[in-house]
């Protein structure tokens, strides 16, 4: 924005030049007039100081040129009117009086000048910070109309909380939620408006934030009429002066249909694991079984033979006692066997729980042996030693496993060359760890090798197509990856990633 | 009824460590000299499937299956009364085990008595 120079005096010089030369001539006659009235009633010499003014006020209002205009008329003047027979070395004094003069007054003029140009710039740069002002000012105004704005028609609730734990100021949101009145909620203590025991639970957290930490966290708040919702916090600290945290900006936002929606997908997505579980075990029963049976025809002749040493005259106690510790031995395989069967079958909601995933491939393992050595396939494991845990649900994990065996088993039934089954384990760079199931197979479908994943999709005869999908879906829930890859030079693998930071999973 | 010879010995071949231990235990209780091998190629590579008298094997296992293992054996004329166990017995693999020679093809978990019997005929033959 530019500001002109508007001050009354600096306009003159553009007044018209006849008006201000003409001044000049107006103030020497009126100096001329006013010295003859004055002789004319015989008082003394006083043209030299009536010039002197004319040549003053001429300089002041019509500037330079017409003021030095004014000073040789007066001089002319003078020795006309006045005292035409003066000698040279009078008039030459009375022309330097006047030229002196002139020179005065010019400077005056310049310095009134300058002056004056000062005065209108420091005029516009006070009209200019004025005008800044009014802009900060309508700006503000503005500001606090979209901060209130905003404040007021938030469907999140929000509040500001003192360090005396009392409500300073909640929006509508905020009472809708409690259905409390915002005017009984501030100057309420927190703990009345939360309960005693719900205060404790979110009072470090307040702490935490009135120490300068910003933090969110989730959790179910009860209001006073019973409703229970999900809601996500958020903690900001607010210092409305640099230092201490005076107040806490809590932000409130409903989760709670989210919540309630993701949790009757996992619900769903958990029996439809399941039913692929029970279904996929159903295929295996007769390798189950063998498995099972396996130990018991072990812990039965173990068994017999113990009798044996014991019916022996005399009877061989060293020997039997360790014919019925193999007894034992091989009763309890049996166990652990039908357990882990048993586990696979149950129906739960899924669970959170630190995972071995080395644990996960070998109980695998060992439960798919049968099927394995059934189908003359050989098993290789190359399994990382410094693998950290992970958070996940151990049924569904190990359901994953048995999809990705059983379909690289399928694979290989039809294959008249080696068949062989690897799984490995390893960490990634970026916090993860990787788990690969490679076979010596039929291979991906070639141009199909990306719709694997999709539901229905099977290349099986007795395939329900549902055991990558749900595979795929189980992983993505553990905030990992499911993905395959050709195995060269023949065969397929895939490839599984679960991250080990904790914070990963929802 | 103890066998005389300590030269007759009895080759156990399983994949299964506890059956294994359990065959040993059962041999060693009746007085039979026994070996134990977790795989047919374990038994092959020892060497002592020449000393052996009587073979107890189970058809399914990883690598070489009992059925190619008898196979191989006859093919070197090797013939070792063969007694088969195994979990999953069908007919047809019944059938085949028996018409290369084997003398019991018996299911798990077995009877402990005829399964002797046959270790015992099997030395006797």
């Amino acid at each position: 924005m530019s500001y002109r120079v508007t001050g009354k005096w600096i306009a003159q010089p553009t007044a018209s030049a006849a008006l201000r030369y003409g001044l000049a001539l107006a103030a020497v006659a009126a100096a001329l007039g006013l010295a003859r009235m004055f002789l004319h009633f015989h008082l003394p010499q006083t043209f030299i100081a009536f010039a002197l003014s004319a040549i003053a006020i001429t300089f002041w209002y019509g500037g330079t040129k017409p003021g030095i205009l004014a000073a040789v008329l007066a001089s002319v003047v003078r020795i006309y009117f006045f005292e035409p027979e003066l000698n040279t070395v009078s008039r030459g004094l009375y022309y330097l009086v006047f030229m002196i003069f002139a020179l005065l007054m010019s400077r005056a003029t310049r310095a009134r000048d300058e002056l004056e140009v000062r005065v209108a710039e420091r005029t516009a740069e006070f009209t200019r910070a004025n005008e800044e002002l009014r802009l900060e000012i309508a700006e503000r105004k503005q500001a606090e109309y979209l901060i209130r704005q905003v404040f007021e028609t938030s469907p999140d609730g929000m509040a500001i909380l003192g360090r005396d734990y009392r409500f300073q100021r909640v929006n509508p949101a905020y009472e809708h939620d409690w259905e409390i009145p915002a005017q009984r909620i501030v100057g309420m203590h927190a703990a009345d408006l939360l309960g005693l025991e719900m205060f404790e639970k979110v009072k470090s957290n307040l702490e935490r934030c009135f120490a300068g930490e910003h933090l969110s966290y989730t959790d179910w708040f009860t209001n006073p009429l019973g409703r229970r919702r999900y809601r996500a916090i958020t903690y900001s600290p607010l210092r409305p002066v640099a230092g201490r945290v005076e107040a806490v900006l809590l932000i409130a936002r409903d989760f709670t249909e989210h919540i309630l929606a993701s949790e009757a997908l996992r619900q769903t997505q958990s029996d439809l694991a399941h039913v692929n579980r029970v279904s996929t075990m159903g295929e295996l029963t007769a390798s189950l079984a063998h498995e099972v049976n396996q130990p018991i025809a072990a812990a039965i002749t173990d068994a017999s033979t113990c009798l044996r040493w014991l019916t022996r005259d005399p009877p061989d106690t060293d020997e039997a006692r360790e014919a019925a510790s193999r007894a034992v031995k091989a009763a309890n395989r049996a166990a652990e066997i039908v357990s882990r069967v048993r586990l696979l079958f149950k129906k739960g909601t899924p669970q959170r729980e630190f995972v071995d995933v080395n644990e996960v491939v070998r109980e695998m393992i060992v439960l798919l042996h049968s099927e394995t050595t059934r189908y003359s396939i050989a098993v290789f494991s190359d399994l990382a030693t410094d693998l950290p845990q992970v958070m996940g649900d151990r049924v569904q994990l190990q359901q994953v496993l048995m999809n990705l065996m059983i379909n690289s088993i399928d694979a290989m039934k039809g294959v008249d060359a080696k068949r062989e089954l690897t799984i490995k384990s390893k960490r990634t760079e970026n916090e993860e760890i990787m788990v690969s199931v490679s076979d010596t197979g039929a291979g991906l479908p070639p141009q199909q090798a990306d719709q694997i994943f999709n539901a229905f999709f099977t290349t099986k005869s007795h395939g329900t197509g549902m055991g990558l999908r749900i595979s795929r879906s189980i992983m993505e829930s553990h905030g990992g990856r499911l993905w395959a890859t050709d195995n060269p030079p023949r065969g397929a693998s895939f490839h599984l990633t679960l991250s080990t930071k904790a914070d990963a999973q929802e | 009824m103890v066998i005389q010879s300590k030269t007759k010995l009895v080759a156990i071949v399983d994949d299964d460590d506890l059956m294994r231990g359990a065959l040993q235990g059962l041999l060693k209780a009746v007085g039979l000299p026994a070996r134990a091998f977790a795989s047919a190629e374990e038994f092959l590579s020892s060497g002592q499937y020449r000393e052996a008298a009587c073979l107890i094997a189970d058809i399914r296992m990883p690598g070489m299956s009992g059925l190619e293992l008898q196979a191989k054996l006859n093919a070197e004329h090797c013939r070792i009364p063969t007694i088969f166990i195994t979990a999953h017995g069908d007919t047809k693999m019944r059938m085949q085990a028996l018409r290369a020679g084997a003398v019991e093809f018996m299911a798990k978990p077995f009877d402990d008595e005829v399964l002797l019997a046959s270790v015992r005929a099997a030395l006797e033959s």
